[in-house]
């Protein structure tokens, strides 16, 4: 058979081999991008061109025109030539696209994009639909800056961002989408995040945890990159809330009323064991009996030697302010009472502190209504100490027309007689009384030392205490009473048992949890680790069974909704490329191979005479059928980027093979043979060649074949 | 200068030539007569290899054609001329398209190609239909383009596979007029597989009689046709005395 392509024939085939697989390639992959693009315009018209817009601004409604002025500004002063679009408006929140210009389409932009967008009037965050891009998902902050500069370097890619927690790689064209992708995850492989984890109440050392269990890694794995990056900020949001929850335990657990536990000898505690006192009530615990009403029942929550804390996680002790000292008995499950463990002591603070501040607000009251009595009773004083100052002027007075008189009497002798020795007398017992009544009666010369005391200064030190009186009546007592019964009423209003279950609710959410500072995470590299293998060496390490061993990745590629969409698209579009590029083939061995196919096989006949049935179908015929058909399938398979789900292309070539071998088969009924011509070729000495491109293939239906032979048909 | 020895083919099962054997000096004229179906065909499409025979020997000029390569094999036909029992004419070309195109393959320049057609097509009178198609002839005008054709390369040898047996007898006179007309003015060889006894008696020198694969008969005409030894040339003296 083959030598009827050495004389020349087997250029002719290549050529046409070749001009098939192009055309085969142009139809294929053209028609399917037809396709492609319709759909694709369809899913852009929905939300926005391929790689058209950016940033998708989620806006509060009422403030979109704010906004889309704002973003206009923004557009003409920083980025001239920027995209803005509004789209949908969903649960009162706008959707406004913004697009950069290509040239500010840079990592700096992106990069900046919260300062960019922060003064946008009513947002409520952005996302970043930049395309084609890829996204990885809570990358962890030890790696970021490395892993960015690796992705950067990553052929397809032109910069990579961080996005939040997350970080965005932006492509050069969306079919590296794949390639970029299968690499970004081999890089991310490469590392690990070893998680240490504590249950609550364990006081760790996380730096020296860190440093034994590198050690630890070191010598079991031989591993040399292993770095603790425990205080990284990983998952700040939850961070936040997690040390919220660690303080509101420890707030309630200092509101709660204390709980002391002294055991009696061999009773040993434990944590977690619950104990049964009388309470408020007045039914006393006894062994055996079930739990009444009014008792109260406290869980051990920690233990030392015979002394043991607890809380009460039943029950109330709410009206008792002084420290009340009880028996205790071990609570069963089930309800019954237990063996007598000791005494326990509940101490409440909460009423303690109640009772404070409801004194200090009596207190305050008290002193509001002080005030005023005060400054009465100061004003009182100021009146009488003008009163008295005054009688004692008039005193003076009298005392002086008093000396005056008796001198007169006296200088008068016997002139005026027993009428003046009367007066005089009268004078002076009068003197003498007023004296008395104003000093207490103590001397002669009382009156002087009246005269002697500093009015002037007690007045002073009067006006003083009236203007503290003052100011402590300018004092707001009200408003402090008003913040002191506010912070009192502001406090919880729990009780112990309610405290108590709170405490245990955030224990169990806290058990199984991250708590910052319990929490080792160490970047190891390069190294598959299985944490179930390690988990019990790390254990032993760290002489600690609670320690729970994790391993996680440092990032997740997360192909972003319209990638996806695309690229859903682009499998559309590679499956219809894959079926065009069959019906193309088909075509292709009917209109040009089955000539060539048909010819050959008569060549072959003519030659050697009919065969049987048997012999007829393994002829070299049907293999180079199948070789051409593989040959030309795959070809244009490959090089129209088809691709058909579950179908390789080794299967993709089997089926090019067997469309090969059918044609053959049926040649003749696709491409008749005129025998007589060609043996009248044959006789007339014409090459293989020649007939072919004289005789047969002019003659052969329209197709590649036919076309190409118009440049060697001679007649 | 043609010698055939122990020709044998198969098709399948089937016997078609079963120790054909054969000598033709140069310029002599022989007609191969016999049924339908002897090997007659089979025989003279052995000589230029149209049909690969199984075994056997042939010479064309001291040459062993069976062993020759292709291209040699390729001369070799040039200078033989093939005409058809059904014209083979390549139905797309013109008239002289198919007298001069295979003289252009091989290499004569086109001007000269087209003059030996014009020439060749003039002998077997159809000078006047060098540019009709093939399908505006009748079946006497195609065979005698045919018979142009074989002729434009002036063959050594010219063999004849019943080239007037799909022809109306109307038709058939013209071609045997070209027939004979050839015969008596060229120095060609001519080996003839035809039916047509009285021109085979005219033109032969040698009248081959074949049966079931192989000859059975052979000899000057009036040998063969007045004292036949053999069953078919019995028949044929009874075809011709009737
Ligand atoms: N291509 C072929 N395939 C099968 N059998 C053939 C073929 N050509 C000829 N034969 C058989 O070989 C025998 C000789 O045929 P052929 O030489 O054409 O006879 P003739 O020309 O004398 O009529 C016949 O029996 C015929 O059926
Ligand atoms: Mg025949």
């Amino acid at each position: 058979m083959l030598h009827f392509f050495y004389d020349g024939f087997y250029r002719d085939f290549i050529v046409l081999m070749l001009v098939t697989i192009f055309v085969g390639v142009a139809f294929s992959s053209g028609l399917a991008w037809a396709v492609d693009s319709h759909f694709g315009e369809t899913i852009n018209q929905m939300i926005g061109d391929h790689g058209e817009y950016d940033v998708i601004l989620h806006v509060r409604e009422e403030a979109k025109e704010a906004a889309l002025r704002e973003l206009e500004r923004i557009s003409e002063q920083q980025f001239p030539g920027a995209k803005l679009n509004e789209t949908l408006t969903i649960a009162g929140q706008s959707n406004l696209f913004f697009g950069f210009p290509d040239q500010f389409k840079t990592q700096e932009t992106f990069a900046g994009l919260p300062s960019i967008f922060n003064g946008v009037p009513g947002l409520n965050g952005y996302t970043v639909i930049t395309e084609p891009s890829i996204l990885i998902r809570g990358v962890h902050p030890s790696v970021r800056v490395e892993l960015q500069e690796r992705f950067a370097a990553v052929a397809g890619v032109k910069f990579a961002f961080r996005d939040g927690l997350n970080m965005l790689v932006l492509l050069d064209s969306i079919d590296d989408a794949r390639s970029v992708s299968a690499e970004i995850k081999q890089s991310l492989e490469e590392y690990q995040i070893l998680e240490l984890r504590f249950p609550m109440g364990f006081e760790v050392d996380t730096q020296q945890i860190a440093h034994d269990v590198i050690d630890l890694l070191s010598d079991k794995l031989g591993s040399k990159k292993i770095e603790n990056v425990s205080s990284a900020e990983y998952g700040e949001d939850l961070d936040a809330f997690l040390k919220t929850l660690v303080e509101m335990r420890s707030f309630l657990l200092s509101y709660a009323s204390k709980v002391r536990i002294e055991a009696i000898p061999d009773v040993h505690l434990v944590v977690g064991e619950q104990i049964v006192l009388r309470g408020m009530g007045d039914v006393d615990p006894y062994v055996a009996d079930e739990y009444a009403d009014g008792q109260v029942i406290v869980e051990v929550t920690s233990v030392q030697g015979a002394e043991a804390e607890g809380m009460i996680i039943k029950g109330s002790i709410f009206d008792a302010t002084d420290i009340l000292r009880q028996d205790g008995f071990r609570m069963r499950s089930g309800g019954e009472i237990g063996h007598h463990i000791g005494q326990v002591e509940l101490e409440n603070e909460r009423y303690r502190l109640a009772y404070t501040i409801n004194e200090s607000l009596r207190l305050l009251e008290e002193l509001e209504e002080l005030a005023v009595e005060a400054s009465l009773a100061v004003a009182n004083a100021d009146a009488i100490m003008n009163t008295f100052q005054e009688a004692l002027m008039q005193l003076e007075v009298l005392q002086i027309q008093m000396r005056q008189l008796s001198e007169g009497i006296s200088q008068g002798g016997g002139q005026f007689g027993s009428e003046q020795l009367l007066v005089s007398l009268l004078v002076n017992g009068l003197m003498k009384n007023l004296a008395q009544g104003a000093t207490g009666g103590v001397s002669d010369d009382s009156l002087d030392s009246l005269e002697n005391l500093d009015v002037e200064s007690m007045r002073l030190s009067l006006s003083n205490i009236t203007e503290q009186i003052t100011r402590v009546q300018e004092i707001d007592v009200k408003a402090i009473i008003a913040q002191i019964e506010y912070v009192r009423d502001s406090l919880p209003q729990l009780d112990d048992e309610e405290i108590g279950k709170s405490i245990r609710l955030i224990n169990t959410y806290l058990g199984g949890q991250v708590i910052p500072g319990e929490r080792v995470q160490l970047l190891v590299q390069n190294r598959i680790i299985d944490e179930k293998e390690l988990e019990p060496q790390i254990r032993e390490a760290l002489n600690n069974p609670y320690a729970n061993v994790y391993l996680t990745s440092v990032g997740m590629v997360n192909p972003d909704v319209r990638s996806e969409l695309f690229r859903v698209l682009q499998e559309i579009r590679a499956t219809i490329a894959g079926m065009l590029a069959m019906v193309f083939v088909m075509a292709v061995l009917i209109l040009d191979h089955a000539t060539i196919f048909s010819t050959l096989k008569w060549v072959r006949t003519n030659k050697k005479g009919p065969r049987g049935r048997l012999r007829k179908l393994c002829n070299p015929i049907i293999g180079f059928g199948g070789f051409t058909g593989m040959v030309a399938l795959v070809s244009i398979y490959l090089f129209s980027r088809a691709e058909i789900p579950y179908m390789n292309p080794a299967i993709i070539g089997i089926i090019g093979c067997m469309m090969g071998c059918t044609i053959v088969v049926f040649a003749e009924k696709f491409s008749p043979i005129h025998s007589n011509e060609i043996m009248a070729g044959q006789a007339l000495g014409l090459s293989d060649v020649q007939i072919m491109r004289e005789i047969v293939i002019p003659v052969s239906r329209p197709g590649l074949l036919n076309m190409l032979n118009r440049w060697k048909q001679r007649f | 200068m043609l010698e055939i020895r122990n020709l044998t083919k198969h098709y399948g099962k089937q016997i078609a030539l079963n120790g054909f054997a054969l000598s033709v000096k140069r310029g002599e004229t022989v007609v191969i007569m016999g049924p339908s179906g002897c090997g007659k065909s089979t025989a003279i499409r052995c000589i230029n290899r149209l049909t690969e025979p199984d075994s056997g020997d042939i010479t064309l000029d001291q040459r062993p054609v069976l062993t020759l390569s292709s291209k040699e094999l390729r001369e070799l036909r040039r200078n033989v001329g093939f005409v058809f029992q059904q014209f083979n004419l390549i139905t797309r070309l013109s008239v002289l398209d198919n007298v001069m195109f295979h003289l252009v393959l091989a290499g004569t320049p086109k001007k000269i190609a087209e003059q030996r057609a014009w020439a060749a097509l003039d002998k077997v009178g159809m000078g006047y239909h060098g540019h009709k198609l093939p399908v505006n002839l009748s079946g006497g005008e195609q065979q005698r383009v045919g018979i142009a054709r074989a002729l434009v390369s002036n063959p050594q040898l010219m063999l004849w596979d019943e080239p007037t047996a799909s022809l109306d007898p109307i038709l058939v006179g013209e071609v045997l007029e070209v027939m004979e007309e050839l015969v008596r003015t060229t120095q060609t060889t001519m080996l003839i597989v035809t039916h047509e006894v009285s021109f085979a008696r005219k033109v032969a020198d040698r009248i081959v009689l074949m049966d079931a694969g192989r000859i059975v008969e052979e000899g000057p005409p009036q040998l063969v046709f007045e004292n036949p030894r053999s069953e078919i040339g019995k028949k044929y003296k009874r075809l011709i005395a009737s």
